[in-house]
């Protein structure tokens, strides 16, 4: 037979090939947005749509990194002793609690914020501040860095912990001199996750944010719905997305990729 | 111990569990009648009107996310092999794929403008000589959909095939087997658990779909609930209804969710 | 430099006990083996010792000091483990600094002090290196010298070689002998290698099945092994099962297996006595056939003729399977006479003295 044309060429061909096809129709979506943000009234070149960014967009973008911000901060303060509770303890019911703590994962965007925005309403009285929003936003996301956190601590052979005590460091002293810059990555990873999911999220914060509050995401939420498909509007979409990659690539580029195993991204 | 656990049990409690139970309760009121000065009207109510009214919204809700879901495994099944046991670029395969992640918003806004008469997918229907396609409708919602939970079934199917031994394959391939015995014999059968559990979880994630029916659908996939729930809810404040569109919904992704986790072995390990 | 004692330590796991009632005296500037098969509760015992664990009964006296409930920290211990832990993200000279700086010494008395340490495992200058930067031997010097730069009370090692190449062992192990010597520290040792423990230690711990079993220098264990667990588990052995036939002047006979055989044993026993009897293979010659008929003259007391089953050459020796009497035995044979054995099925005399007996377990 032919070398160049074996059937097992031919199937690699085509392996590599179906691979390609489905990481094009990944960013379709993406291409067609910035198609049409790059498109000017009479169909030509333009970049006068992105100008539009820099009008009252930037007070969304202030809002959604402030919350992002603060909602990555609560969580790496809720996230890291959790971890170290959940993998250098054992006790029973830890596979539970574990489960118990990332359920939120699996809660509907929709339904966790009817719920929250009634119990705000009518118990927390949080509906006028922008901390019911962070909340809402912390529940939701807070898995996400538990879960990369939790894989890199039991990736971290117990010996370094026992080396250091053993060498007279204390408890504080361990965390912060061996065990937190050991599962930097992970607790990196995990910040990346969250990131990108709240930085991106509209659909809990159309429920329970505050009127005050317009966050990125929400506003070219509200634009896709009432002014229908304008190329300022794409503009926006991509500069979000934009954003989100940059985080994305910053990540690798400190990290690789293996440190996002266990999560949403293999 | 379980002090270092306490703060995220909290945050958990608080405004997760808490907020669940309550729209249980809520579920149980009659319209807004929580509110009223009355106090609140408990009746089953409006469970009843779920099925009478609104049973056409949850069809359409599980019909939209197993379809998805289905998509997605006969996509994703071979996607996730390749990648497993052929690909050596894997990490430029995970940065594409984190595109859906940034949220079906932009993925269900960005195929509008490709259905858009003149759009990329639009003319190219045109090309194959179809006329004025009805592109708004159940396809779109479903490609959609199965395009942003499709990194979780490559996840699932994936892990579960990194674990098979390939000589395994050599082995039935040596032994005569044809490729497609060997699919059906030896790594389906290897796989199951991962395929139930990518399965189950696309399915849980897209039930909860909001931007893709009411961008891409027609008035049929716009009858789906998180969208509904949206509208009764924050629109027409009748917060019985919508908390029990909102039961019905958590019941769908909670059932399913369930049978996920049990196939795939938690991330803590033994 | 402190002396260790062990008092009654007990360590159980649900229904396993790990360590069981185990008293051990440990003098200042002693270098103690426990040697033992895997799973025998070394590595258990010894972090007791550490304070990585709580013993679930027994006490530990570092001098006069109990220290059995104190933390690792407070114990000022020096651990070597079986991989060198060095921390990954810290230089060579960060590491080895690392038990000084949490003790918050000042930064140039630190950085003296690790390059002594440095200089006295032979790797001055690797300072600014990091850890993957080494070999997995100068990974564990390194880990040598962290240990030691906190002057520690004791030092214990669970099986710091056991990850290295062979040729590596060998001159690492005497290194830490060295080491040991030099800075006069007291070392406990864990080990499952008898060559290493033999080379090494000042006395020998064997343990198993979470007891000790004997404690004594290398010549003790090896010539007197106090229980059948011992002999089987040093060196090679063919073991016999009998019964003392007749005790005279010292000089026990013994039935077994087929054989008679005599031995002048260390402790005393009385006819009818069931025992074990262990023979090494390298205490068993081979005789010439014309070294005939009168056995006390060539100098063994127990002579007999066999059949010459198998003989294998392992290179340095060789060894052979002896039937005597449906009885097979080994015997170790090395220098020039492993090189002229190849007859197979023929027949060979075999002489031996040294016998040790051990009363039967009951
Ligand atoms: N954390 C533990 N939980 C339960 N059993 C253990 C634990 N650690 C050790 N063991 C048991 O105690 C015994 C002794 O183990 P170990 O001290 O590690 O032996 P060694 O170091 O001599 O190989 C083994 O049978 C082991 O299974
Ligand atoms: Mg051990």
């Amino acid at each position: 037979m032919n070398r160049l044309l074996s059937t097992r060429r031919l199937t690699d061909i085509a392996s590599h090939a179906y691979i390609w096809l489905l990481l094009l129709l990944f960013v379709m979506p993406f291409a067609a947005l910035v198609n049409y943000s790059l498109t000017g009234p009479r169909g030509e070149f333009a970049l006068q749509n992105f100008a539009y960014v820099f009008g009252s967009f930037t007070e969304n973008l202030g809002w959604s990194f402030r919350i992002s911000l603060l909602t990555l901060l609560i969580n790496l303060a809720i996230s890291l002793p959790a971890a170290y509770g959940l993998v250098r303890y054992n006790y029973p019911g830890k596979h539970l609690l574990f489960a118990f703590l990332s359920l939120p994962l699996y809660v509907p965007a929709a339904v966790l914020g009817i719920a929250l925005v009634l119990t705000f309403n009518f118990t927390y009285r949080l509906t006028t501040s922008e901390w019911g929003l962070v909340l809402a936003m912390v529940v939701g996301s807070f898995p996400l860095m538990l879960t990369p956190t939790v894989v890199a601590l039991k990736d971290l052979p117990i010996v370094f912990e026992e080396a250091a005590q053993c060498l007279g460091a204390s408890k504080w002293q361990t965390y912060w001199r061996v065990v937190f810059p050991l599962i930097g990555p992970g607790i990196g990873a995990g910040m990346l996750l969250c990131f990108i999911i709240v930085f991106n999220e509209y659909l809990v914060t159309l429920f329970v944010k505050p009127t005050f509050i317009t966050t990125a995401p929400v506003r070219v939420f509200n634009l896709v719905r009432t002014a229908g498909l304008l190329p300022t509007t794409a503009a926006l979409a991509v500069v979000m997305q934009v954003i989100s990659f940059l985080a994305v690539l910053l990540f690798f580029r400190i990290y690789g990729t293996r440190y996002l195993k266990g999560t949403y991204l293999l | 111990m379980l002090l270092l656990v306490l703060p995220a049990i909290a945050i958990v409690v608080l405004f997760l569990y808490y907020p669940l139970l309550f729209i249980v309760q809520m579920s149980l009121t009659e319209g807004s009648s929580y509110l009223s000065p009355a106090g609140p009207i408990y009746t089953l109510q409006n469970y009843a009107e779920m099925v009478s009214r609104y049973l056409p919204n949850v069809l359409v809700t599980i019909e939209l996310a197993a379809l998805a879901a289905i998509v997605d495994l006969i996509f994703g099944f071979p996607f996730a092999y390749i990648l497993v046991r052929k690909v050596r670029y894997r990490n430029l395969v995970r940065s594409f794929m984190v595109f859906p992640m940034f949220g079906a918003l932009y993925i269900a806004f960005g195929m509008r403008f490709l259905l858009l008469p003149g759009g990329w997918v639009y003319n190219l229907l045109k090309s194959f000589g179809i006329q004025n396609p009805q592109l708004y409708g159940l396809p779109s919602v479903v490609f959609a959909m199965a395009l942003f939970a499709f990194p979780f079934m490559v996840l699932n199917i994936g892990t579960a095939l990194s674990n098979i031994d390939p000589t395994l394959e050599e082995a039935a391939a040596c032994l005569g087997a044809h490729p497609l015995q060997t699919l059906q014999r030896v790594l389906l059968p290897l796989s199951r658990a991962g395929i139930v559990a990518g399965l189950m979880l696309v399915f849980g994630w897209s039930v909860g779909a909001f931007a893709e029916p009411l961008l891409l659908g027609s008035i049929n996939e716009q009858r789906s609930l998180a969208w509904t729930l949206y509208q009764r809810g924050v629109v027409q404040t009748d917060y019985g209804l919508s908390t029990t569109m909102g039961i019905v919904l958590l019941i769908l992704a909670f059932a399913v969710t369930y049978v996920a986790l049990r196939q795939s072995k938690g991330v803590l390990g033994e | 430099m402190s002396s260790v004692r062990l008092d009654g330590i007990t360590k159980r796991y649900g229904h396993t006990l790990a360590v069981e009632d185990i008293s051990l005296n440990i003098a200042e500037r002693e270098f103690v083996t426990l040697l033992g098969p895997s799973g025998c509760g070394k590595t258990t015992l010894l972090r007791i010792i550490a304070g990585l664990i709580e013993p679930t009964a027994g006490r530990i006296y570092f001098d006069q000091q109990d220290v059995t409930y104190l933390s690792p920290r407070a114990r000022n211990i020096g651990f070597v483990f079986q991989q060198p832990a060095l921390f990954p993200h810290l230089s060579v000279a960060d590491n080895v600094g690392f038990g000084l700086s949490v003790k918050g010494v000042r930064k140039d008395v630190i950085a003296k002090r690790v390059e002594d340490m440095l200089a006295l495992v032979g790797l001055s200058g690797y300072g600014k290196r990091m850890p993957a930067q080494l070999s997995g031997g100068q990974q564990q010097r390194v880990a040598l010298a962290r240990v030691l730069a906190t002057d520690p009370r004791v030092l214990l090692f669970d099986e710091p070689l056991s990850a290295l190449d062979r040729n590596l062992r060998e001159t690492l192990k005497y290194s830490i002998l060295d080491l040991q010597r030099k800075t006069g520290k007291t070392a406990i040792y864990v080990t499952h290698d008898q060559t290493e423990a033999f080379a090494i230690s000042d006395r020998i711990v064997v343990m198993n099945a979470g007891r000790i079993e004997q404690i004594g220098t290398q010549m003790d264990i090896y010539l007197h092994p106090a229980t059948p667990f011992v002999a089987e588990f040093i060196g090679a052995n063919n073991s016999l099962s009998g019964v003392v036939t007749s005790v005279q002047e010292g000089e026990v006979t013994v039935d077994a297996d087929g054989l008679r055989i005599h031995c002048r044993p260390h402790s005393a026993f009385r006819e009818g006595d069931a025992v074990l009897g262990y023979i090494r293979p390298e205490n068993i010659a081979l005789l010439n056939d014309k070294d005939d008929h009168d056995v006390h003259h060539i100098g063994y007391i127990n002579v007999f003729d066999g059949v010459l089953d198998r003989v294998i050459f392992e290179g340095a020796t060789a060894q052979v399977r002896v039937n005597v009497n449906g009885r097979e035995l080994r015997v170790d044979v090395s220098g020039a006479q492993r090189l002229t054995l190849s007859r197979r099925g023929g027949r060979v005399r075999i002489g031996f003295n040294d016998v040790t007996l051990i009363p039967k377990p009951a």
